[in-house]
């Protein structure tokens, strides 16, 4: 081979790990990048003046005055939004407007027998209130406009007649002139659609009592027992979704026969066209910054607060802590326990048949499925053990803790056992020949040589037991609950709100930012976790290598 | 072990003294002169197999007091496992098994009632290559008297000191005991470990092939070193350089395939050997 062949080889291997390691990074930020933009939206985003009263009334936590007239400076651009739903409603809730003339004329005769009335005058009154809401009535049921105007106009005939002056009687003719103001503009052979579109609408506004609405409900409106309805959309990009929601109707339409159905926009305006509503369409759109106010916020205290509505709102203090005190409980079992069973692998035991299935054992243990592991913490920890030694049998920190002790302990016994193996001999060899007895030798000098090593093993469980999910599901996680008093009680922990977001319920769709916040604070808890351990140990081999 | 809780204490008093004064302390307070009269280490009819396989056979000899003695031989002919088999390093061999007698002080080295720990503090030893332990100069040298349970700071600073002077390399290493032992050169590592070995006040000291990981400036400052230490102590030191053992050493012996050939005065070995085959391997023609 010669020289000019030689160099291009050995070129293309820099170039090709080269290529590897940027290979690498690009994979990794096709994972992480994802999870870190959207993550990010958890605790970065733009929060409207809904965000500020939610966290004002739910966490104590808000500049009381400036909101207060922020809050009065929105309500006056949204009042327009609900003096258009009013009108419009005025011309189709027929059943509302029968009840409510039915109502005056009930009211008007209360009022009458108090009256200084003779009974003739008495009667008459009572004769002419009945006919105004038959004649009302006759209207509201009736689709033909003649009629109505006909009806209308006959009940308005009444309106200067002194006897009604200064009665409930009056509120007739309003009525008579909103519903004929309506009817004018009304399809009203399509008033039963109209009902049903301003619902939508009305729900995509003010929500109801199971989804959040644009804008929160009405002031005045009777409170909602759900923290997340009784605010209007505290993000955003929530507001837009509903927005758009709301500026298109998206309808599931049958283009050929047997064909699947296809999804299709018509704007909403066009289902109210000519009606009082039509203008909403273009309104709210315009002014949506005034009634909202968005502003860019940072949310930091999604790390410390606790969550309302399964995640709605809030954010993940107490699963941190939770999966903390997991972490910290296991890693105190499992590294006493993996570094003392590896020095015995490696100083103490003797090759035979025992000691070959004991490390068969530990590398089988190694792999197996770690929902078995959950189902054994269940078993022996919770319903086996703990009765035993006096405990509740119930699931609590302490058992996932062992649970997952028992889970990483292969992983920590063969890093330290690795660690403790490469130690030089001669370092034991120099102990031993100064007279120090093996336990000696392994606490003063292998101990510390392997540490490094050992620390390896610490950063592989600790990563491994903070984010396991399917160990603690049957032994200590739960979804809600308080934060944990001791390490007798069950938590909430990072891992299993991540899976419980995701399979729980619908809401997680309703809040992706709060699911993917949930998981980048996991991947950041670990990576901080083993930044520490990585900053320890290299201090650890900075110390023994003697710089 | 001579060195007491009154040697001690007729030291601790001097320790400032000397400090003070700068002054090369006396190597050890020992009396060589009257214990030159019987064999420190004796070994007779002793053998050593690794399981079936044969290590050293059939060793008799005498090691006298306050000499350096030299173990020559070509490789795998049982020196260094002759040299291990005096403080029983053996032992971390699977499947060794002794036969005959060794003695060190008339102590027999592998009675079951020897107390391993006494032994090796009596009988140092040092390595083929520099084997300090991954911690300061200081605790390095502290590591043998924290084990015989000196705990007193002053006390082992002074025991330190000493070791480091003995040794000839407190000078250089005075002002930062604190220093990790691994920063230090290969040669400096070698004496830093002759340091340790003398800390513990041992009779003997047994050097396996100390200088071989060494270049020859090294090389120098350890044999003179060693001449320094002969006074006061016995050594036994196993060397593949020929030269190193006819420099060093008052008695010399060599070993082939296991078995003891030759043992007699270090002139004497090299220059007019008994033994055709000492003669071959000294001239170089074997081996």
């Amino acid at each position: 081979m010669n020289l000019g062949v030689r160099r291009t080889l050995d070129r293309l291997f820099t170039g090709l790990t080269g290529a590897s390691i940027v290979l690498l990074m690009l994979v990794l930020m096709a994972v992480l990048g994802p999870m870190i933009y959207r993550g990010s939206g958890a605790v970065l985003f733009d929060g409207t003046v809904e965000f500020r009263r939610m966290q004002r009334d739910l966490f104590n936590r808000a500049d009381r005055d400036a909101l207060s007239a922020e809050i009065a400076e929105t309500d006056e651009a949204r009042q327009v939004v609900y003096e258009m739903i009013d009108r419009f409603k005025k011309g189709i809730d027929i059943a509302a407007m029968s009840s409510q003339a039915r109502e005056i004329n009930r009211e008007y005769g209360g009022e009458l027998r108090y009256r200084d009335a003779t009974a003739e005058e008495y009667t008459e009154s009572r004769e002419v209130a009945r006919t105004i809401r038959d004649k009302l009535e006759e209207a509201f049921g009736s689709q033909d406009i003649e009629l109505i105007r006909k009806n209308i106009a006959e009940v308005l005939a009444h309106k200067d007649e002194p006897r009604f002056k200064g009665t409930v009687a009056e509120r007739f003719f309003p009525l008579a002139t909103d519903f004929l103001d309506a009817a004018e503009h009304i399809d009203l052979s399509h008033y039963h659609d109209y009902l049903v579109a301003l619902d939508e609408v009305e729900v995509l506004l003010f929500g109801s009592a199971e989804r959040p609405g644009l804008l929160g409900p009405r002031p005045n409106q009777v409170a909602r027992p759900l923290a997340m309805t009784s605010y209007g959309a505290t993000r955003w990009d929530q507001a837009q979704a509903l927005l758009d929601r709301l500026v298109w109707a998206e309808k599931w339409v049958e283009k050929e026969p047997g064909r699947p159905l296809v999804k299709e926009r018509s704007p909403r305006a066009a289902m109210f066209h000519g009606t009082a509503l039509e203008p909403l369409f273009t309104y709210v759109p315009e002014h949506i910054d005034e009634m909202l106010r968005p502003r860019f916020t940072v949310y930091w205290q999604f790390f410390i607060d606790d969550n309302f509505d399964s995640h709605y709102f809030g954010g993940v203090g107490p699963e941190i802590i939770g999966t903390l005190l997991i972490t910290v409980v296991g890693m105190l079992f499992v590294v006493p326990l993996g570094v003392i069973s590896a020095a015995y692998l490696v100083e103490c035991a003797s090759e035979g048949p025992v000691m070959r299935i004991l490390r068969m054992s530990i590398n089988t243990l190694a792999g197996v499925p770690s929902i078995v592991f959950g189902l054994f913490g269940l078993a022996f920890f919770v319903l086996f053990l703990f009765p035993k030694l006096g405990f509740e049998p119930k699931a609590c920190i302490l058992a996932a803790s062992l649970t997952l002790a028992v889970l990483t302990l292969p992983v920590m016994i063969r890093a330290s056992e690795e660690a403790i193996r490469t130690v030089p001999r001669s370092y034991k060899e120099g102990s031993l020949a100064l007279g120090a007895s093996r336990f000696r030798t392994f606490v003063t000098v292998t101990f510390p040589a392997a540490l490094p090593g050992i620390l390896t093993g610490v950063i592989l469980s600790l990563s491994r037991i903070a984010g396991e999910t399917a160990p603690i599901l049957f032994t200590g996680a739960v979804a809600m609950g308080p934060v944990p008093k001791s390490i007798f009680d069950p938590t909430r922990t990072l891992s299993y709100g991540s899976y419980d977001m995701a399979v729980g319920d619908r809401l997680a769709m309703m809040v992706p930012h709060n699911q993917y916040g949930m998981v980048l604070t996991l991947i950041v808890l670990i990576l901080i976790l083993n930044a520490v351990a990585i900053v320890l140990r290299s201090r650890v081999f900075k110390k023994l290598k003697g710089h | 072990m001579p060195a007491t809780a009154a040697d001690n204490q007729a030291t601790k008093s001097d320790v400032r003294m000397m400090v003070t004064l700068n002054r090369q302390p006396t190597p050890n307070s020992k009396t060589p002169a009257a214990e030159c009269a019987c064999p420190v280490i004796r070994s007779s009819g002793f053998s050593l197999y690794y399981g079936a396989k044969i290590g050293v056979k059939d060793i008799t000899m005498e090691i006298y007091p306050c000499s350096v003695m030299a173990i020559i031989g070509p490789s795998g002919c049982g020196k260094s496992t002759f040299l291990r088999s005096i403080n029983r390093m053996n032992d971390l061999i699977p499947h060794v098994r002794t036969e005959g007698l060794l003695e060190v002080d008339g102590q027999n080295v592998y009675d079951k009632r020897t107390n391993l720990i006494n032994l090796r503090q009596q009988v140092g030893m040092v390595f083929q290559k520099p084997n300090p332990f991954p911690k300061s100069i200081f605790d390095n040298i502290a590591y043998g008297p924290r084990l015989q349970g000196i705990r007193r700071k002053e006390e082992l600073q002074h025991i330190v000191e000493q070791s480091l002077k003995a040794a000839a390399i407190w000078d250089e290493v005075k002002d930062d005991l604190r220093k990790s032992a691994l920063a230090l050169s290969g040669g400096q590592q070698q004496r830093l470990c002759i340091a340790r070995a003398l800390a513990t006040r041992p009779r003997v000291l047994l050097m396996d092939e100390p200088c071989s990981a060494l270049d020859p400036i090294a090389t120098g400052r350890i044999e003179d070193l060693i001449g320094q230490l002969q006074s006061t102590y016995t050594i036994v030191i196993v060397t593949h350089n020929m030269q190193q053992a006819a420099r060093v050493s008052e008695r010399a012996a060599f070993f082939c395939l296991g078995e003891l050939i030759e043992y007699d005065r270090t002139e004497k070995i090299f220059s007019n050997p008994t033994k055709k085959q000492t003669e071959d391997y000294v001239t170089g023609r074997f081996g």
